[in-house]
């Protein structure tokens, strides 16, 4: 049997805290996004009271502040990720970083369902030449590589936070495009919407009332799945340097950075690295959760 | 027409429709970025043209035409692979991607073949194990390395395996003492062996493991999951459970009768794998300084060198679709029962 995620948040929760490993993803996830509204309220509040040391306020260190007396200082009581070429403590930097990758990959993430989502249903319930221009434009995009496409666009429109944010939204619609697509097709052929038509309901009402609550389900797990993904890209974009200005630490901008110094001061590109893999290994194993209540292939 | 050839060309057709979508979108970023003819020549030859060099390009690419007029000559270009001229060589685009592609494609075609053996493998067991440790086991393992960045895999190789126990070099494509092979092919590896030039086909040989490692490290998860997930299917049919009571042992009956059957799909996701491995090169051949693509593509991002980096977005898009033909096409040939339609 399987069960509506969206209708019963609780039972959802339930199956999923009983699994040790999406209850573990779980926790990893609200302790982020927890810990980025936090800290980016912070950063965002000392940014417009020119107050910028708001934003450390939680942390062990100044996060930006350059110590060269500290410089590559190995992992201990006093800094417990160790330092990095500039003597900044890198578990600060890390924690600095949090909210950049989260308000990337979630506004990524639902921008895409948005677009993708509306030209999906519109493809798939319409059909017709609509259908197909809809379906060549994704395919188009979905021929190349999200990373190269991204290059692509990075070098049309530049590097930098916003930018990167909307080259990763122009990349990421094309594949809930055509998830919602092949959702609204399955949707479209079954007897309530024949009936809703029949009653006279308009197509944007039977878009918006039946076919989206119905699509939305499957589209939400893997889209849980995704927010992994683009950490993972927006790292990689920060790891090539242009998915942020510097100074503004980045995950992927500090492995990068401790790629330097390796192989004698590991600890500046692995601790890093490491919380990027735990964070979207988190959101993977979550979404591997969903999947399978969504497909019932949970007992409960 | 017999019905194969028929689909063939309905595809090829359906390609070359994608592929014009491609260009026109490109074409709409790139104007609604240079509205201005001195806007579009600085981004074909770079930031720092002087403005007669700006008025040559103009007069040359035709800037200042009607804009279907340069949409049309757009599209005549990518379709003779005519890309440009690349900022930092100042030589044709396609002349330098030919230089360094073949040495991404070895690599990228080593890391996708790596991965397909790690992941069919691996796959297989756990399928064939269903919940049991050692299925346990495999799958928490896939979701890590499917979890990491490339660049972590690929660093974390380069640190154990060449910094640590200095088994193979952390960084190159060859050894610089050697001379390069005289190109009979083009793919450096081939006119290696082909020439029986040994030292030097070792020694790029021992320098391709570490990232072609990293990309399959990267990629077999995609690979095993399918793999699990058809394996798990198959083991279900009556035709296992015939084999079963027949008495064959285990062993035969999982690699004889359920592998075979549960590797058709593979054929499909090995793209999807060749595809990522394409990506993952970038950030690879950076990491350990292999001179192919995706390094020179990193260097083209940083010099704004946009000819080149367009072109080589078509030119992998362009793959990509080809990949995929051939893969539905070889999906037929393999299961009989599948029509293409």
């Amino acid at each position: 049997m399987s069960i509506a995620v969206l209708e019963n948040p609780r039972l959802t929760l339930k199956v999923l805290l009983r699994n040790p490993a999406s209850a573990f993803g779980l926790i990893i996830i609200t302790l982020f996004i927890v810990w980025s509204i936090i800290e980016g309220s912070l950063q965002v509040v000392g940014t417009l009271t020119r107050h910028p040391s708001l934003g450390w306020v939680l942390l062990p260190y100044n996060p930006l502040a350059v110590n060269l007396m500290a410089s590559n200082e190995p992992p201990s009581i006093h800094h417990l990720l160790g330092t990095n070429a500039e003597g900044q403590d890198i578990l600060s930097r890390i924690l600095y970083a949090a909210p950049i990758d989260a308000s990337v990959s979630i506004v990524t993430v639902f921008s895409a369902i948005a677009i993708g989502g509306v030209l999906g249903m519109i493809a798939g319930y319409y059909g017709g030449w609509i259908d197909e221009v809809i379906g060549r434009v994704t395919d188009a995009f979905l021929s190349i590589p999200g990373l190269i496409l991204l290059l692509a666009l990075t070098i049309l429109i530049g590097s930098g936070y916003f930018q990167s944010m909307i080259a990763l939204i122009i990349v990421w619609w094309p594949i809930y495009a055509r998830l919602s697509r092949a959702q609204t097709l399955e949707i479209k052929s079954r007897y309530f919407i024949d009936s809703a038509r029949l009653s006279g309901l308009g197509d944007f009402l039977i878009l918006i009332k039946h076919v989206f609550p119905n699509m939305i389900d499957p589209v939400l797990a893997y889209a849980t799945l995704d927010f992994g993904n683009v950490i993972l890209t927006y790292a990689t974009l920060g790891f090539l340097g242009i998915g942020i200005k510097p100074p503004t630490p980045e995950w992927g901008e500090m492995v990068s950075a401790g790629l330097e110094e390796l192989p004698g001061y590991w600890w500046t590109a692995i601790f890093p690295g490491l919380v990027i893999t735990i964070v979207a290994l988190s959101f993977a194993l979550v979404g591997d959760g969903l999947q399978d209540i969504l497909v019932g292939r949970i007992n409960y | 027409m017999s019905s194969v050839a028929v689909y063939i060309v309905r595809r090829i057709i359906n390609m070359i429709i994608t592929l014009l979508f491609l260009i026109a979108i490109v074409f709409t970023l790139i104007h609604l970025l240079a509205p201005s003819p001195y806007a579009l020549a600085r981004i074909w030859v770079g930031a720092r043209a002087t403005p007669q060099a700006l008025q040559a390009v103009i007069k040359a690419y035709g800037l200042d035409k009607p804009l279907y007029v340069q949409f049309i000559n757009y599209i005549v270009d990518v379709f003779t692979g005519n890309f440009g001229i690349d900022t930092m060589f100042k030589k044709p685009v396609l002349a330098v991607i030919k230089v360094y592609l073949p040495y991404t494609l070895q690599l990228v075609l080593t890391g996708t073949i790596i991965a397909l053996i790690i992941g069919v493998f691996t796959g297989a067991i756990a399928g064939a194990k269903k919940d049991t440790a050692t299925d346990y086991t495999i799958r928490i393992i896939y979701l890590v390395t499917w979890s990491m960045p490339p660049f972590l895999v690929a660093i974390l190789l380069q640190l154990l395996i060449a910094y640590d126990l200095g088994l193979l070099p952390a960084t190159g494509v060859v050894n610089p003492i050697y001379t390069p092979p005289k190109p009979i092919t083009g793919w450096p590896l081939l006119d290696a062996a082909l020439e029986h030039d040994w030292p030097y086909f070792t020694s790029m040989l021992r320098h391709l493991i570490l990232p072609a490692t990293s990309l399959a490290l990267v990629s077999f998860g995609l690979i095993t999951r399918l793999m699990r997930n058809t394996m798990i299917d198959v083991m279900n049919r009556d035709y296992i459970r015939t084999a079963v009571m027949k008495g064959l042992p285990n062993r035969s009956v999982i690699y004889k009768h359920a592998m075979r059957n549960a590797l058709i799909p593979i054929i499909t996701i090995a793209v999807l794998a060749f595809a990522t491995s394409i990506a993952g090169a970038v950030v690879i051949e950076d990491i350990f300084q292999y001179h192919g693509m995706g390094w020179f593509t990193t260097q083209a991002l940083f010099n704004l060198d946009y000819p080149t980096i367009l072109g080589f977005t078509f030119i992998v898009g362009i793959s990509i679709m080809v990949a995929n033909l051939v893969a539905d096409l070889l999906y037929a040939v393999v299961d009989p029962r599948i029509r293409l339609e």
